[in-house]
């Protein structure tokens, strides 16, 4: 019984999130958006649309300090709005976040991590049923992401070749003005922002972009215990054309609580509508599934828990197979499909198979593709399917 | 598992503490950029918290069944220990020298303190450690980027600064803690084995200045080589906490030579051993020993007879005879692939992901 009250008060969550989070309708202007700021005027008109991060739990890390940090968080609301003239589109994003994690305001030392966020754009969102691998694209269907963390002052390896300018400063054998000169040259070759552009075919794939292409803008500013992020690119570049209606995807991290890399919020993909576009998009993204999800947990609790861990059921052995806990929250219906009918179509390089390697969640043929080890679920009734997808769309956490 | 293996033999009977060591890899890699607080190679005393402090405590490497174990990353200030300028430029106005910093911990912080009373049954001895270049290294599993690699060509384990965005849970799944982040680049840094010598075929610089000569530096599966005959033909090398489960590299003579214990009247206790057992099988696993035995054997035959093959190998009577490299071999792998050795991963530069030439940044 208890059970089953979870589930209807899960269900009742999603409801209300659910219409929470239809699509980011983006406003056309004729002004220059490249350097909008923060605090530009031109974001008061612009419609917000509230979002809902979740925690990405699918899988872990081994830190135990950010472990134990991230245990119990919840969901995290954002609002985006987005604005776009011929060439380029800008969106803000707000979400709440009381403690300020910037080299400004802490040292950056061996265990300090920075508040940061990204946005993430597919290269081929053609098929609305079939959007790339949210954890960062998939083979054959890379992501662009944008990051941006709040960092200043970072360094390349080589120092751009400077090798005289990598001296520490008491090494430099220069004094007072001197020293002051040689310091402001070394500062000089620092890089202001942390941005980074990346393109991944699934998570650990995920590739700097460092030839120039790629370019975005992005600015950061922590206000009364919340960011307000802005991120500025091309309608279209080398790697993708945002038209009609697009999906995007957001990630925020708190440093706080040592969020780095997968240990962070993130929304599912989210529709964004161009003005005159069509609803195709943001229909096939908000799409519920029609079963009954109290009758598709029974069916999941007897099917998929041998290897699946979810809320309140952690029968599976650790690191056997994905953690459930929040897949509805960043999941589209159809790829929840696509996972249950034919696993090995969205096998992602995944976590570093040599953490746990006897439990591998797929195979490597000699032709380098991948397979999953989890068995197709084909055989199955179309109804229980439905109630089983139903359930899985409920298993997510709520936003406070 | 790399096709050939490096390997570095320490012999702790010999190791004086003196940190040449450490300070040849500080001057030759860690002076600068960001890297100033880290040693790469250090030496500690044991019994002792070690650098980073209580680092055995730290978690990471692999349990039993081959699962990766949580760890945590040590703070600069008070397990790593902040290197501290001193007020030079004050003193000509008056002022006191004094560091800039309060420091609580170092790398040799607790050098010689060691355990039990002195005279009777005090003892200490220092274990040199740098990157263990582990067969299975948990700094590579813990990494979600693929950032880490093992080169094949010679075992030796490097981070690809290229891919490396400074996530830090190398740190973590290190059970040695010899992989170090940088906040001057935002990324994980460790030993390089100083591979740009080794591939001229000069040995590490850790190696090369050890003043004691303890450390002999070849590749494992080379019958000719000093380690090859120490540790798998003597079999009187052990590597350190074999029991981390990532098959380290570097491997030590334990120690096998102290003085015997005394009595509350400063007597000699006839047979005792200063340096416990237990503590060195807490390091180097059970077989230790035998080949505490094995190693005191030789010594009374070298003594006995004027032969032995390890205490020939041990004494280093020759400073070049210490170390088996092949420049050659490093020349060859480089024609085969045909380019310019570099020390990066390739798997990911053939522009699959990116338009960029890696030529062009690195």
């Amino acid at each position: 019984m208890k059970r089953l009250t979870t589930a209807i008060t899960t269900l009742a969550v999603a409801a209300t999130s659910a219409a929470a989070s239809s699509y980011i309708n983006a406003a056309k202007v004729d002004t220059d958006v490249t350097a909008v700021g923060t605090q530009s005027q031109i974001w008061q008109d612009a419609e917000a649309t509230q979002v809902i991060m979740q925690p990405q739990k699918t899988i872990s890390f081994i830190d135990a300090n950010a472990n134990k940090a991230n245990k119990n968080n919840g969901a995290k609301k954002a609002w985006v709005k987005a604005i776009y003239n011929d060439e380029n589109i800008a969106f803000r994003v707000r979400w709440n976040d009381p403690s300020y994690d910037s080299d400004k305001a802490k040292a950056s030392v061996t265990d300090f991590y920075p508040d940061g966020f990204a946005m993430q754009f597919a290269t081929d969102y053609s098929d609305p049923q079939s959007l790339p691998y949210i954890g960062m694209g998939q083979p054959g269907s890379p992501v662009i992401v944008h990051l941006q963390k709040a960092l200043s002052k970072t360094y390349e390896p080589n120092g751009m070749g400077k090798v005289d300018m990598q001296v520490d400063p008491s090494n430099a054998n220069k004094f007072e003005q001197n020293l002051d000169e040689f310091n402001e040259k070394v500062d000089a070759l620092a890089k202001e922002k942390y941005q980074r552009s990346f393109i991944a075919e699934g998570f650990r794939s995920t590739t700097e972009i460092k030839d120039g292409t790629g370019k975005f803008h992005s600015n950061m500013r922590h206000s009364d215990g919340q960011w307000y992020a802005t991120l500025t690119r091309p309608l279209s570049d080398d790697y993708l054309t945002l038209e009609d209606s697009f999906p995007v995807a957001i990630a925020a991290w708190d440093g706080e609580k040592l969020n780095r890399d997968g240990l962070k919020h993130i929304t599912g993909w989210t529709a964004v509508k161009l003005e005159n576009s069509s609803d195709e998009l943001a229909e096939a993204i908000n799409a519920k599934s029609t079963g009954d999800p109290a009758a598709g947990k029974k069916e999941f609790d007897a099917q998929c828990t041998a290897c699946h861990r979810y809320p309140g059921n952690d029968s599976a052995q650790p690191y056997a197979a994905p953690v459930l806990d929040n897949i509805g929250g960043y999941s589209t219906l159809e790829y929840l499909r696509d996972s249950m009918m034919e696993p090995s179509k969205v096998v992602v390089p995944g976590y570093n198979r040599n953490q746990h390697p006897n439990n591998p969640w797929y195979t490597v043929g000699e032709d380098g593709e991948r397979a999953s080890t989890m068995p197709g679920y084909v055989w199955m009734s179309e109804d229980k399917i439905e109630d089983i997808l139903a359930f899985l769309q409920t298993l997510k956490k709520e936003a406070k | 598992m790399a096709k050939r293996q490096l390997a570095m033999v320490m012999d702790l009977n010999k190791c004086i503490g003196c940190q040449t060591c450490t300070v040849s890899c500080k001057t030759q890699w860690t002076n600068r950029n960001g890297r100033e607080y880290m040693y790469w190679n250090n030496v500690e005393t044991y019994p002792g918290k070690g650098y980073p402090k209580d680092w055995r405590d730290a978690g990471g490497g692999f349990d039993a069944a081959g699962n990766l174990k949580k760890g945590e990353i040590p703070n600069l200030q008070s397990d790593y220990g902040v290197p501290w300028d001193y007020n030079f430029a004050d003193l000509q106005n008056g002022e006191q020298w004094s560091p800039g910093e309060d420091p609580t911990w170092g790398p040799n912080w607790d050098e010689d303190e060691g355990a039990g009373d002195f005279p009777n049954d005090n003892y200490f001895f220092y274990i040199p450690r740098i990157c263990n270049h582990c067969d299975n290294p948990g700094c590579l599993s813990a990494c979600p980027r693929d950032a880490i690699f093992k080169r094949d060509e010679d075992g030796v384990v490097l981070v690809d600064l290229d891919r490396c965005q400074g996530y830090r849970y190398c740190i973590a799944g290190c059970p040695y803690k010899k992989i170090y982040f940088n906040p001057k680049i935002s990324k994980s840094e460790k030993c390089i084995l100083c591979f740009p010598r080794i591939e001229k075929g000069l040995p590490p610089a850790c190696a090369h200045q050890c003043v004691g000569r303890i450390r002999f530096v070849g590749f494992l599966d080379d019958e000719d080589s000093q380690v090859h005959k120490l540790v798998k033909k003597h079999k009187v090398a052990l590597p350190l906490n074999e029991n981390y489960g990532t098959g380290p590299n570097i491997f030590y003579i334990p120690p096998t030579e102290a003085p015997p214990k005394f009595d509350a009247n400063g007597n000699v206790i006839e047979g005792s051993e200063r340096v416990p057992m237990k503590e060195l099988e807490s390091l180097f696993g059970p077989e230790v020993k035998d080949v505490v035995k094995k190693v005191r054997a030789e010594k009374e035959k070298k003594t006995k007879t004027g032969k032995s093959e390890v205490m020939d190998l041990l004494i280093a009577y020759q400073h070049q005879n210490m170390f088996r490299l092949d420049q050659d071999y490093y020349a060859d792998v480089a024609k085969e692939k045909g380019k310019k050795l570099a020390p990066i991963d390739n798997r990911y530069s053939a522009g699959k992901f990116t338009k960029m030439s890696f030529k062009a940044v690195h």
